[in-house]
């Protein structure tokens, strides 16, 4: 990642580009800076023939049973190595819409979503996005032409109708919709259906994809740093409260902390990869971090 | 039950106690609305937190609405009456009256005539009704009461006495008060509030007393404030160490007006039997009117003789007559002035003390001993005693240039040198001393001046006594019209002033000593003509030189350079006023003002050690025993307690009898009505906590100054409040880290 691109890779830099499509490839060249090779590669893909090893091959891939009897390496190929389906999950429910800054929560997501699709894309990989509340709203599925991006930001920019947020029917008729293994990039702040969401990751698992979830939180969420007589409105919940904040910070806080260690559980539970998303970090420094902890996976 | 010292503020104050529910329900009103997503963990903490949030709150409430009323309470300052008091303090209440008994306090004023009873009956009544009422009221209380006047050290020696002294309040006590108070009257002092007002910083600087009050009991003059600046300060320091102050003001308002003879004294001649010797009495008016018709009673030796009547003082101003007093015996003599009643009685009479010799001696000191008549010195005795046709009461003696290293100076009215041609220095040396201590000298030229000599000797670049560096003689050379001399404005010449006087226009002056050209005196040395000459140039000058006069003649006593003294009357004149004018500053000495000391040195070898002083005003004999002072003087004194003339009378060895007079007056300034009135007093005190009373409608309110204040112990409570208060707010608050603000 070059200095000039983390200058301009800054929430408050990237919310100042109006289009999704502009802000995606912002924080992929950004990315891409950093990277020589495709991260998107992995268990789902299926074995189609050995080849002799050659210089440069990924010693990781080098098949050691054949090696132990014939006395010769032989590496593994796939059947769609450089083709990875990759299906993005974008949480749109109205808790999804808190800012405290120039990107909501939401904003974060789909652009976190655009940046992983042109990504993949750029790599040969197929791309489909799915966006949902308390259904699904808009989809589009995955496909490796030039012009998915496009379709992708589309979705993501589908008019939202600020519901609450029911994850189990959407994962569940995603995992139903997705015809191949894959990998499945859930984002969202997982406000609302908490145990529907991993239902659904445990239900799309069982089908043999791999499975991401980036946890996107609001630094007011995180540090709840609120002063003086204020009035709560709840964005999905239909409650109100009025209260000195100060008072209930700690409570708050001490419930927050326990939510995103249930959140990390449940997640590892699932086998899924969790990642704890500020919408306040630079958002290519988000998804480097994300990136580099799926390359340093084993295969 | 407790009391407070300044109860409206209570009243006024404990309504902002309320001041933090009003701002809690306003901030209810204000809520900022913030629409937010993760409301489930919100309403987890308001669940798990809410009673432990309402009671933190209703406790923080608390602890801010204690902390306003506690300061306000502080304010009030409060005080608890009861047993339970003794365990927060010792519960006795000092008090300290101070008494204005300065004779202005004898003001009978009521509003513009005169009534019966004085300032200081008002004061006194005001004194009894604070022991009254704090014998009445409950709690413990300490009473000290000094009258001005004796809180001033006293001239013999020692520590100023109050009246009483620390002494605990009961109804014996306040009886015991009254009959002392029944016998006191103003002192004819002038003393001030600065010495009362030590005294309180003396008392309160010591004791463990829960609470000291301070009561000035005063007429609240102009004058015993000029020093203002110390008075509040003074007051300051008392208010700031925790008395409170209270002033009575006793004055009546407006007042009467009042007269004051404010001088009386020699006003020329010489005090030698048979001698007539003119005296001049001044009396000022402090009313806002002038006043007509003043006759003023006179008495010589206690025997009256015809008055005097100044016919009109204005508003504000100063009158002045004189009469003569001749008197055939030699010794003291006392002339007394009264003038008739006013709203002051103390002020209305002033004694003069004389002391009438046979002869007075003068030293005339000649430069030219074998001159014989014709000279300077025969000029100069003519004039000063013509002979007995006309009696001056002088008796000049003349005597070479030596003799003053060897005569005692002291007994010489005056001295004259006449054309000198040079002195010694232990001549030089005697007559600064004589002049120094108070007398008077007159320097003639002459042709035997050398001015290099004067200039050396005597004038030494101003620290001699001559008054003017002298550059030579020079000649004055003839006018064809118009006098030589020019009379200056000086009182020795005024007998003389006026368009024309052709006395003067008889005086030739031929030649004179000139003063060095370029001669300009020393900022403040006084430097002052009497005559000049008409080209401008100074003839006779003075300067005071200590506490004596100098005076140079820079021409002949003699007709030598001049012509004054052949045949003119006006020489005599001058010559004696001139005697009269530099004998004054020893005469006036004679006076004293009540409070000093009045007394007598003797001779141990030829006086007995007893003295009998006859004091005013009922002539009172007191017995003193004469003792040897410090400075090793043999000396009887006694206190000038009143005004009027004291006389002692003792024996000499030889058995003769000896007497001497002293004058004692009150302070004329005293008698200066003008007040400082409400507003000046408060711009004085501008800071300074105080609560001013009238004499007439004063009440003490005692039982709400006595119990134990409970100021310290509510200081320390707010300041625990205020702790509280902070270690809830810590707890209820939210702190950022590394200093960022709140959302």
């Amino acid at each position: 990642m070059t200095p000039a691109s983390r200058r301009y890779l800054h929430p408050e830099a990237i919310a100042r580009i109006a289009r999704l499509e502009l802000r995606a490839r912002a924080v992929v060249e950004g990315v891409l800076a950093g990277l020589h090779a495709s991260p998107f590669k992995g268990q789902s893909v299926e074995f189609l023939q050995h080849r002799e090893y050659v210089r440069g091959d990924d010693l990781r891939r080098v098949d050691w049973k054949v090696w132990g009897r014939q006395d010769r390496l032989y590496v593994k190929e796939f059947e769609e190595e450089t083709n990875l389906r990759l299906a993005l999950v974008v949480d749109a429910s109205a808790s999804m819409d808190y800012a405290s800054g120039p990107l909501s929560k939401y904003d974060c997501a789909a652009t976190l979503a655009a940046s992983l699709a042109w990504l993949a894309l750029s790599h040969g990989d197929a791309a489909g996005c799915t966006v949902f509340d308390d259904r699904v709203r808009a989809s589009v599925p995955a496909r490796t032409k030039r012009s998915q991006l496009a379709s992708v930001v589309e979705v993501l920019e589908t008019p939202r109708g600020g519901r609450g947020t029911a994850f189990l029917p959407v994962l569940r008729s995603l995992a139903e919709t997705l015809p191949r293994r894959g990998l499945v990039v859930v984002v969202s702040d997982l406000l609302g259906d908490r145990d529907g969401v991993f239902q659904g990751l445990r239900f799309l698992r069982r089908r043999g994809h791999d499975l991401v979830l980036l946890h996107v939180l609001d630094d007011d969420e995180l540090e709840f740093p609120f002063d003086g007589p204020t009035r709560f409105e709840g964005l999905e919940i239909a409650a109100e409260l009025a209260c000195n904040p100060r008072a209930l910070r700690a409570g708050y806080l001490a419930a927050l902390e326990e939510f995103l260690a249930e959140s990390r559980r449940r997640a590892a539970a699932a086998r899924c990869d969790y990642s704890l998303v500020r919408t306040c970090e630079p958002l290519d420094a988000a998804l480097v971090k994300f990136l580099s902890r799926r390359a340093r996976m084993p295969a | 039950m407790p009391t407070f010292d300044f109860p409206a503020l209570v009243w006024w104050g404990l309504p902002l106690a309320a001041a933090p529910v009003l701002i809690h329900l306003i901030n209810l009103l204000r809520h900022r609305r913030v629409r937010w997503a993760a409301m489930e963990f919100l309403l987890a903490s308001q669940k798990r937190y809410r009673t432990r949030v309402l009671l933190r709150q209703i406790l923080l409430m608390c602890l801010r609405v204690a902390a306003v009323a506690g300061v306000v309470l502080a304010l009030a300052q409060p005080r608890w009456h009861g047993a339970l008091g003794q365990l927060l303090g010792s519960g006795r209440t000092s008090h300290l009256v101070l008494l204005d008994d300065s004779y202005s306090m004898g003001d009978l004023s009521a509003g513009d005539r005169l009534g019966e009873s004085s300032a200081f009956d008002r004061g006194r009544g005001v004194v009894e009704r604070i022991a009254g009422d704090l014998a009445a009221s409950s709690g413990g209380h300490e009473l000290t009461l000094a009258r001005f006047s004796r809180c001033v050290a006293p001239p013999a020696g020692g520590l100023p006495r109050p009246d009483l002294d620390r002494e605990a309040v009961s109804p014996a006590l306040v009886q015991r008060l009254r009959d002392e108070l029944a016998r006191a009257a103003p002192a004819e002092t002038g003393t001030g509030p600065r010495a009362a007002l030590q005294m309180a910083l003396d008392l309160f600087s010591s004791g463990a007393d829960s609470g000291r009050v301070l009561w000035l009991v005063s007429d609240f003059r102009s004058r015993d404030w000029k020093a203002a600046d110390e008075v509040a300060e003074s007051l300051r320091r008392l208010a700031a160490a925790g008395v409170q102050l209270r002033l009575v003001d006793c004055a009546a308002e407006p007042g009467a007006g009042n007269l004051t003879v404010e001088r009386l004294e020699v006003a020329g001649g010489v005090p030698a039997t048979g001698v007539v010797v003119p005296v001049e009495v001044a009396v000022r008016n402090d009313s806002g009117r002038p006043v007509a018709g003043v006759t003023v009673e006179l008495r010589e030796d206690g025997a009256a003789r015809p008055g005097v009547r100044i016919d009109d003082i204005p508003a504000g101003g100063v009158a002045a007559r004189r009469f003569d007093v001749r008197f055939s015996t030699a010794g003291s003599h006392l002339v007394d002035a009264r003038i008739p009643a006013d709203a002051v009685p103390a002020d209305n009479l002033r004694t003069l003390a004389l002391d009438v010799a046979d002869r007075v001696d003068v030293l005339l000191v000649d430069g030219d001993a074998d001159a014989g008549r014709g000279g300077d010195a025969f000029y100069l005795s003519t004039a000063l005693a013509p002979g007995a046709g006309a009696p001056t009461g002088l008796r000049p003696r003349i005597e070479p240039p030596r003799a003053l290293a060897s005569l005692d100076l002291a007994a010489f009215d005056c001295i004259w040198l006449l054309d000198v041609p040079r002195l010694d220095p232990p001549e030089v040396a005697a007559l600064e001393a004589y002049v120094k201590a108070g007398g008077g000298a007159v320097f003639f030229g002459g042709p035997r001046t050398q001015a290099d000599t004067v200039n050396r000797t005597l004038h030494r670049a101003g620290a001699g006594l001559y008054p003017v560096p002298l550059a030579g003689p020079v000649d004055l050379g003839h006018a064809a019209d118009g006098p030589d001399v020019r009379v200056e404005d000086h009182p020795v010449v005024a007998v003389l002033s006026g368009q024309r006087n052709p006395l003067l226009d008889a005086v030739r002056v031929d030649r004179y000593l000139a003063v060095e050209r370029g001669f300009e005196p020393a900022a403040g040395a006084g430097l002052r003509r009497l005559l000049s000459l008409r080209t401008g140039a100074p003839l006779v000058v003075e300067q005071p030189f200590g506490a004596g006069l100098v005076v140079a003649v820079l021409s002949t006593a003699a007709p030598t350079w001049n012509n004054w003294a052949r045949g003119n009357p006006s020489w005599v004149v001058v010559m004696l006023e001139l005697e009269s004018h530099l004998a004054a500053a020893r005469r006036r000495a004679e006076s004293l003002e009540v409070g000093a000391q009045v007394e007598v040195a003797l001779d141990a070898a030829a006086d007995a050690h007893e003295v009998d002083f006859t004091a005013p005003p009922q002539g009172a004999v007191v017995h003193q025993t004469a003792a040897v002072g410090a400075d090793g003087r043999l000396v009887a004194r006694i206190p000038a307690a009143a005004a009027g003339g004291y006389v002692a009378r003792w024996k000499r060895l030889d058995g003769s009898e000896r007497e001497r007079a002293c004058a004692v007056n009150v302070t004329p300034d005293e008698g200066r009505l003008e007040r400082i009135g409400r507003e000046r007093l408060d711009r004085t005190l501008a800071g300074v906590p105080f609560r001013l009373d009238d004499a007439a409608s004063f009440e003490p309110d005692s039982n709400a100054l006595a119990g134990v204040s409970l100021l310290h112990p509510l200081l320390h409570a707010l300041l625990a409040i205020l702790l509280a208060e902070q270690i809830v707010s810590f707890f209820a608050s939210y702190h950022l880290p590394g200093g960022r603000r709140p959302a």
